[in-house]
This record gives C-alpha cells, structure tokens and sequence, in this order.
C-alpha cells in the first residue's frame, strides 16, 4: 500500500508526446494521458490498453518497478501531477481522520488535532522517506485501529470511502469463509467419528482379540483428539498472531488523540408519557368502596345507563377529583408572586415593600 | 405538590383566567381607560351624528380639551360603574338561562363566560345585552348541549340568527378561545359522597346542606368575580359553609389531618398520625415534611382562611339577592341612571355587531382580493376603505391602517402570548 512516488514527476504540459510510445498528438487527435495513482507516472491510453490489457504489469517508465493494474488507470484532474497527488493523499487521509469539531470537548483539542492531522499530511506528501514511512505506518494503524469510530463518522455525514468499505466486504467475506470451514471441519470430525467407530465394530466383529482392540480404539481415540486439539491449537495461534501482529504495529508508533469525547450511547428511552410526568394517583383523598349519591343511585340499577357500560366508578372518582382539586391553590398568592409580572403587579408589589421599608423605619 | 392541585394547574382557567383582586381590578381600569380614548376619539371624529347625540348636558363634567369648535364628549362610566352593570347583566344572563330552561352547568358556563368577556373588553364598546345571548348560546355548546340557532332565536323572541352568530367568534376571541370553565357542581357531590363515607354524618343534614348549597352555587360565585380568584373546589367549600358550616370544616379536617409528629419520635413511628390505612404504604414511605405540605395543618389553616375569604364574597350576593336585581325600585335607582349613561357613552363603530361582522368580512375579502393581486384591484381596495368609513363612520385611510397592522405586529406580549394580547 505504501506509496513511494518517483521523485521527479514529469509534468503533463509537455504534453504532446507520449513518453512511453513516443506518439504524438499530430498523429492522434483523440490522444488521452492517463494515470495510475500507484506511481503517478502519465500514458497515453492506447499505452494503458496494449499493456496493462492481459493483466497487471510492471509500469513502463524506467527505473519503476511498481505493478500497475489497467483498473487503477485513470485521467488526471489537475495539469500538475503533484497536486494531483497532493489531493489524493488528503482525501485519503480526510477519509481516516474524519472526526468532527462535535467529538471534541474543547475547541484547543481540536485544533491540536487538525495540527497532527496535518503534520502527518505533510509527512506523507512531502516528507523524507522516513518520516512518510513513518505517517503511513501512524495512518494505517489508525485506520485499522478505529475502524468503526471512522465508518460512524463518515455516516454521519461524510463523503463515501470507497476503500474501507471494500475492505468490509472483504472480511465480511472472510468471516463468511471461515464459517464455512468451521461447519465443514465439524461434518468431517463427525464422519471421522462414524468411520473410527464403524472400524471398531468391524474389528469386533472379526473377532480379534478385545485387549488388543482396546489399544487400537484408544489410539484412534487419541489421535482424533490430538487432530481436534491441533486445530484448537491451529486457531490459538493464529489469534496470538493476529494480536501480536497488532500490538507490534501498536509499538511502532501509538497515537493517540487526546480530548476525544467519550462515546456514550443515548439513555433509552422510557415508553411515552402522553401526560408528561403528570402522577393521577390521589394525594388528599382515597376512592374506597361504598362512596355513593342519592343522585346516582338510582341510576345504579336502570337498564339504559348499565346496558351501555356505563361505569359509575368512573364518575365518582371524577367528583372526588374536582372535589379535593385546586383545594390548595392560593390564587391570590400564586398570581401575584408568579413569573412574567405585568406593570401593575410590580406596581403593587414594589408598593407592599415600600410599606414594609416604612414600617421597619418605624420599628 | 398535591397531584390534585399540579393537575388543576394545569387548566385555561388557572393559567388564563384566575387573578388576585388587585390584578383583576388593574385589569379592569386599563380597559376602562382604552375605551375611553378610542370612543373619544371616534365620537370626536363623527362630524353629523355627534352634533346631534351629544348633548350637552351629558358633557358637564369632561372638560373639553379641542376648545369648543370640537364636538363635547359625553360622560364616560368608570371601571366601578362598569362592573356593576356587568353584574346586572349578569343576573339577566341567568335569569334569560332560566327562561329557555337550561341546565346548571349551562348557565354557569355561559355567565363566566360572560364575565370574562368584559375583563378585557369594556362595556361601553360591545353591547352587553346582545353579548349575554351570544354567551348563553355558546355556553350551550361549549356544555356539548348543541341546540339549533334558530330555535335558540325563537326562544329569545328574535328572529334574526346573524344577530347571535355575529358575536360569536368575537366572545371566542375575548375568551381568549378558553372555553372550559371548571364547575363547582360536580365536587359538590364528591363532597358529599366523602361526607356520607363517615360514620356519624345524618344523611337528613346532608341533603338538606346539598340543596342549599347548590341553590348557593347556582348564583352567588356566579355574579361574584368568585370564579376569578377561587377554584372551584374552594368556592364549593365555601358555599357548603355557608349551608351548613360544620359539615364544610369536618370535610377540611378530615383532609388535612396529618399531623406533625414530634421530631425525637418522629424517626421510629412514621405514620404517627394514625389514620393511615395500610393500603397508603408508599405515601407513608415519603418523608412526613412531603406529607405535610399536601395534608398538613399548616396548609389547613391556610385553606380554611381562603375558604373564610370566598364565603365572605358569596355571603355578599346569597340566591336571595336574585329579587334584588330585579327588583324595579332597585333598578330604577340604580341601573337605569347607568344605562342611559352607558347609551351616550357607547363605542359608535362597535355597537352594531351586525354591522361590524359584515364590515370585517368584507375587509377580508377585499384585502384577500387585493393580495391575489391585479394591480388594476387598487382602486377596488380603495373603495372598501371608503365604504369601511361609510359602516364606520371614520374616515380610515390606508396609512392609519397599516400604522395599527404595525402597532399590533410590535406589540411584543402580542407575539409572546399564545393565546394573544388582551383586545
């Protein structure tokens, strides 16, 4: 992946020849330069077709020994290929590190950030050989390391990475192969068994000796463990591996951004409360049994209000509320001490503490 | 908090329509105070018709301030007077409810509708009489009652439905479009079933306490500003006390029972109070300083004093003052004068609410016209200016329009309040 360009990048403006088939626009009017972003070195695209048409080869320019692929051609946007460069670099680099001003918690981390960010593009792009080695060895750990912090940010808003996505498919694809294998390993241990076992019961029924048989099962028995544990052992390693694979890329150089904020998933929502925390339940008064009304009994046994599923609970309960509602609501007090005074009431009110001030003077 | 009172705080006529006395009467003076200088200066601005209404002997105690070239103005009411005839024409309101034999709620609806129309609109601008039909048919409905408008106009001897319907969306809009009023009826019974719940309550007392009460309910609160500064819960308290005291403080006791325990023993009996059925475990868990916001005796003595204030009201105009407002000595000494007071001064441009709901109609639509826009529709708009002046009697132009548009638009409390700034 490392991207080591040719020093001296020739600029299109001599433009008019093809350096690798010496063609020259007078001769062909359609005449294309295309690139390849592995090493930026510029054809003509009948070169591209007549090379790079049976498959990867090696770039044509002398002394570049990159494997170019027709797919990687393209034409260049910029008349300067080092610009051209340039923007590619950043856009990779933007499509990593894309956090935004939000997933800080001050604005100075995040302006550190923009400096490390930029130091490393710098790096990359017109640095000594070390330190662009350095700043794609820093870039690709962090891709890899916070894969998903990425893929989150750049749905959230960012232009599609095309790359890291193919990546995805990718292991998503491994995970699917090695799926696969898990279940095909499974079936052929679960043959493996039928088989030993059908083996033991023909050498059974051969009649050969039983301790000798015993031996025999035993073996085969441990060598079908020894191959499960194999397999066991297969897998450790390869995770150790992996993670050693990991903590030695960690070593190489750790970076970590400070003042990232925490990642905190929202609180879960409770289900709605169409009545916003109101409570209903009675502070004042109880709903017992045997509350009733001369004014409704009578409605208790009449057929057109029982038919209809009228609910006598319902009004009683409704009567008690009005009647215990608003008992210790001081309007009077509440009104005049509430928010959003009007002129008047600051009036009176200034005026009730003028005749408090006069009667502490009294005092 | 007690849930009861966090839910009663929640309604239109805690939050729109519950003043302190003192706000309720600044209120009142400040709509007495605009509708004197609007009426002022529309009778000023009517050249004919001012020359022959006003007469001079209305004008002797409002100096003249245009010098004597001006037209003399007449004798404004003041906010007291105001608010008399509003209880005047409250009484007519219930006693027309009585007539077309509607229900308790009805008229109670219909008269606190009535009431809180002329908070913020002054008697002299829309007439009082045409408004406490409209209030009883809208009562009507806001109860879920809905009767026809023309037989609601039959019953009122009128022929003309436009005349009700007119003031209707007007009343909507004094209302503030708040249109349920919590009665005191229905907690009335309550009452009475926790009452009967006790032991040793006479059920003959009951009854006899319920009538009376209820008789009590039907008019004083009614014609009082009770349903301006009590909630209904208090007034039904008060009037029950006033039917039969005993009763309405045994309720009040019976509430407010907790008592504080004393603080060494307070920590190992929580529930010292005793009359806690185990069934109210959890409110007993709650700390006893909670329980004694909502049930304590702190709080009863407050009640009992607010209850103490709203009786002293209601005693002010018991159901026996119902031959009071109508009583044609009394009226003939007390109303009449305002009356003919009320008819010099009344709004010139308002009175007609026909008229005014046709004007503004076709203002409407003219206005809509003018924005769907020919610019050939100018002179059209130009004309319902002028017939505007002709319903009016106002010379409005175009500019003191869009000057008013103005007012209202930075009208800040306006803007602010959702249900808009007074009218």
């Amino acid at each position: 992946m490392s991207r080591k360009p040719s020093s001296g990048l020739p600029a299109i403006s001599s433009e008019d020849m093809c350096p690798v088939c010496k063609t020259i626009r007078y001769l062909n009017k359609d005449m294309e330069f295309l690139i390849n972003p592995e090493c930026y070195h510029s054809m003509c695209s009948n070169c591209v077709n007549r090379l790079f048409n049976d498959g990867p080869n090696q770039c044509p320019y002398a002394g570049c020994h990159r494997t170019l692929r027709r797919k990687g051609f393209r034409s260049a946007f910029f008349g300067d290929l080092s610009v051209e460069r340039e923007v590619d670099i950043r856009r990779r680099v933007a499509a990593v590190f894309n956090q935004a001003e939000d997933d800080f918690e001050t604005l100075r981390d995040y302006n550190n950030y923009l400096q490390m960010v930029e130091d490393l593009t710098f790096d990359l792009v017109s640095g000594s050989d070390a330190a662009r080695r350095a700043a794609e060895a820093t870039l690709q750990q962090w891709e890899a390391e916070h894969r998903a912090d990425i893929e989150r940010n750049r749905k959230a808003g960012r232009e599609a990475d095309e790359q890291s996505r193919r990546r995805l498919a990718a292991e998503r694809e491994a995970a699917r192969q090695r799926r696969v294998e898990a279940l095909r390993e499974a079936e052929e241990e679960k043959r493996e068994r039928a088989r030993s076992r059908e083996a033991e019961l023909d050498s059974l029924a051969k009649g050969e000796v039983v301790s000798a048989g015993g031996p025999a099962g035993g073996a085969q028995q441990r060598v079908q463990l020894k191959r499960r544990g194999q397999a066991a052992v297969n897998a450790a390693a390869a995770s150790a591996a992996g993670t050693g694979a990991a903590a030695a890329a960690a070593d190489v150089g750790r970076l970590s951004i400070r003042g990232l904020k925490e990642k905190k998933a929202p609180a879960p929502e409770g289900p709605y409360d169409p009545f916003g925390g109101m409570d209903f339940v009675p502070s004042r008064y109880k709903l017992h049994d045997g509350l009733s009304h001369p004014a409704i009994d009578k409605y208790k046994a009449d057929p057109g209000h029982i038919t209809g599923g009228y609910n006598f609970d319902d009004y009683t309960a409704r009567a008690l509320y009005e009647a215990f509602a608003g008992l210790a609501v001081f309007v009077e007090d509440e009104k005049e001490v509430g928010i959003g005074l009007s002129a008047g009431e600051v009036a009176t009110i200034s005026a009730g503490m003028i005749a408090v001030g006069d009667k502490m003077e009294l005092d | 908090m007690a849930t009861e009172d966090a839910r009663y705080r929640q309604t239109s006529q805690y939050e729109l329509w519950s003043f302190s006395p003192t706000q309720l009467a600044d209120m009142r003076e400040k709509t007495n105070a605009a509708a004197r200088a609007r009426i002022a200066e529309r009778l000023s601005s009517l050249p004919a018709l001012s020359n022959n209404t006003s007469t001079p002997a209305s004008s002797v105690n409002t100096p003249d301030p245009d010098g004597a070239s001006a037209p003399a103005l007449p004798e404004f009411l003041t906010a007291a007077e105001e608010a008399q005839l509003v209880t005047f024409f409250t009484s007519e309101l219930l006693r027309a409810g009585d007539h077309a034999e509607m229900t308790d709620e009805i008229k109670a609806t219909a008269a606190a509708f009535f009431r809180r129309f002329y908070v913020t609109n002054s008697i002299m601008t829309y007439p009082p009489q045409e408004m406490l039909i409209v209030a009883l048919f809208f009562g009507c409905k806001a109860e879920g009652s809905f009767v026809s408008i023309s037989d609601f106009v039959k019953t009122f001897g009128k022929d003309n439905p436009e005349e009700v319907l007119a003031g209707e969306f007007l009343l909507c809009q004094g209302l503030r479009f708040a249109i349920d009023v919590k009665h005191p009826f229905r907690a009335l019974r309550g009452a009475l079933m926790e009452l009967a719940a006790l032991p040793d309550v006479d059920r003959a007392r009951l009854g006899a306490a319920e009538t009376r009460a209820r008789e009590i309910l039907r008019f004083s609160p009614l014609i009082t500003d009770a349903y301006f500064h009590y909630t209904p819960s208090q007034i039904m308290l008060a009037a029950l006390s006033l039917a039969d005291r005993g009763l309405a403080e045994r309720l009040i006791t019976e509430t407010f029972h907790h008592v504080t325990p004393p603080p060494d023993s307070g920590a190992d009996t929580p529930s010292a109070s005793g009359t806690d059925a185990p069934s109210s475990k959890k409110p007993t868990a709650r700390s006893g300083e909670d329980k004694a916001q909502i049930i304590g005796c702190h709080l009863r003595d407050k009640v009992l004093g607010t209850i103490e204030a709203c009786r002293d009201m209601l005693a002010k105009e018991l159901p026996e003052r119902r031959e009071h407002w109508t009583n044609k000595a009394v009226i003939k000494a007390q109303i009449t004068p305002l009356r003919k007071k009320l008819n010099k001064c009344r709004d010139p441009e308002r009175w007609n609410l026909v008229e005014l709901q046709r004007a503004r109609r076709q203002q409407a639509a003219k206005k809509a016209d003018s924005e769907d826009g020919d610019p050939d529709d100018r002179g059209e708009a130009g004309n319902s200016l002028q017939s505007d002046a002709a319903v009016f009697g106002d010379p409005l132009t175009a500019s003191a329009r869009d000057t008013k548009r103005r007012k209202v638009l930075s009208n800040g409390k306006g803007l602010d309040d959702p249900f808009g700034g007074p009218l």
